[in-house]
């Protein structure tokens, strides 16, 4: 008997239920450069990746930013060392590495940007807090630039052995992104 | 007649339809203790003419049960319900691997490609120790070659340092076998074209590999005439040669795949 106004009421809440859901802004990673740094003592080596895709969402004030790079695209121009790269990180097994993190839409177009990073990597987790970035805004790209502090205990990764000897903890891996608004 | 009737029976009309909007409009977010009020407002308006002390008023808008038009009071009403969105608002959900258009062969787990690069490392981890160990002989049978032929002029017959330099070639010559062995049988992982030092390592097994077949053929040539008392010739006079251009490919080899060195601020 009352069902007319019950889908009244329905077709009233779904578009205002739509409404607050909506995204205020996206942000699309335009192009990237990834370069993971790797030491020993007689071997300095970079692993470079210009396949990470990025995509940003803002709301309520707030922009989340996931950005995720397959872990097989990074080349450290030896074949065979991208192959124990991808075996040491059970690369196969978890494929992509995956950061998130959240910023204040304000603080977008500031010239530096404060980031908390979960990074996903290797089956792991690790949380960096205050990563530095450096951001130059021209017109509407956004070009980013920092160095994220990572290691191989953040991850759970045994440090690989070149000649007996193994390889340093830290992988500080640098970031040099071009993102805009989609 | 009228007057028979209380004043709350003529106005009945009126009270019903305001009573009715309240009901209506605060039926579904109003407490029992309210409902029952404006229940019981309703059935006094209706049909009890006695007077009754007044009901705690609920805190109910005015403007609905006031302002409006009977007739038009009830439909409005249910319009100007208060919506679910604006006491729950829900957040967007923030981006997800599969917003990103990556493919599902870049992001599918392969644990059997992950089987795979296990053994792969497993057996070249071994592969590359034993070609480090495989130096030691290899350099021993270097340097005891220099006792190994004959001394014609003084009349030497250098047979024990020849059996040493025999002794640790052939055991150059195994560990060269062991060594090679792990890296052939490492399974296959990718069928990219090798990058790198990896390219050179490979490309000289085409030197140092026949150069261990040809080397141990050529030093058993040689023995046998050394031991005969004849001056090495012939064919087997190309041992050295071949023996040191083995030794060479198989010294790049190692390097290539260590190449670049770095040490401190150098780099080589």
């Amino acid at each position: 008997m009352h069902r007319t106004p019950f889908l009244a009421l329905l077709l009233l809440a779904v578009p205002a239920l739509a409404q607050t859901t909506q995204v205020d802004q996206s942000w699309a990673l335009d192009q990237s450069t990834l370069t993971y740094h790797m030491s020993h003592p007689i071997h300095e080596v970079d692993g470079i990746s210009h396949a990470a895709r990025g995509k940003g969402v803002c709301h309520d004030g707030q922009c989340d930013f996931l950005v995720a790079v397959p872990v097989k695209s990074f080349d450290s121009g030896d074949s065979n060392r991208d192959l124990h790269m991808l075996q040491t990180t059970r690369g196969a097994e978890f494929p992509i590495v995956s950061v998130r993190f959240r910023l204040p839409r304000a603080s977008l177009s500031a010239a530096s940007l404060d980031c908390d990073l979960e990074v996903q990597f290797a089956g792991n987790t690790a949380h960096y807090s205050h990563v530095s970035f450096q951001q130059k805004v021209e017109g509407t790209s956004h070009h980013i630039t920092g160095t994220i502090p990572s290691t191989l205990t953040d991850f759970k990764i045994p440090a690989p052995s070149f000649v007996t000897v193994p390889i340093k903890n830290e992988i500080p891996v640098r970031v040099d992104m071009t993102w805009h608004p989609s | 007649m009228r007057q028979l009737f209380p004043a709350c029976v003529i106005v009945n009309p009126f009270v019903i339809a305001a009573a009715s909007t309240v009901f209506v409009l605060f039926q579904a977010s109003l407490p029992a203790a309210g409902q029952a009020v404006v229940h019981a407002e309703v059935a006094s308006a209706e049909s009890n003419p006695v007077p009754l002390p007044d009901a705690p008023t609920p805190a109910i808008p005015d403007q609905t049960s006031t302002s409006n038009p009977p007739q038009a009071a009830q439909p409005s009403s249910r319009q100007s319900l208060p919506k679910p969105v604006d006491q729950n608002p829900q957040e967007p959900a923030p981006p997800s691997l599969s917003d990103l258009g990556l493919s599902s062969s870049q992001t599918k787990p392969d644990p059997d490609l992950q089987a795979r690069l296990d053994r792969h490392t497993r057996m070249l981890r071994i592969h590359q120790r034993l070609g480090l160990i495989t130096l030691a002989p290899l350099a021993g049978a270097c340097i005891t070659s220099a006792f190994a032929p004959p001394d014609l002029k003084k009349g030497k017959d250098n047979a024990t340092g020849r059996d040493i330099h025999v002794g640790l070639g052939a055991a150059s010559v195994t560990m060269y076998a062991f060594t090679a062995s792990y890296a052939i049988r490492a399974p296959k992982v990718s069928e990219a074209p090798s990058r790198g030092g990896i390219k050179l390592h490979k490309y000289l097994i085409y030197i140092h590999g026949p150069g261990m077949i040809l080397t141990p053929i050529l030093g058993a040539m040689a023995y046998d005439q050394a031991n005969n008392g004849e001056k090495v010739h012939g064919i087997a006079s190309a041992h050295a040669a071949v023996a040191w251009t083995t030794v060479a490919a198989y010294g790049t080899a190692i390097v290539a795949v260590t190449w670049p060195i770095h040490v401190g601020s150098l780099k080589f």
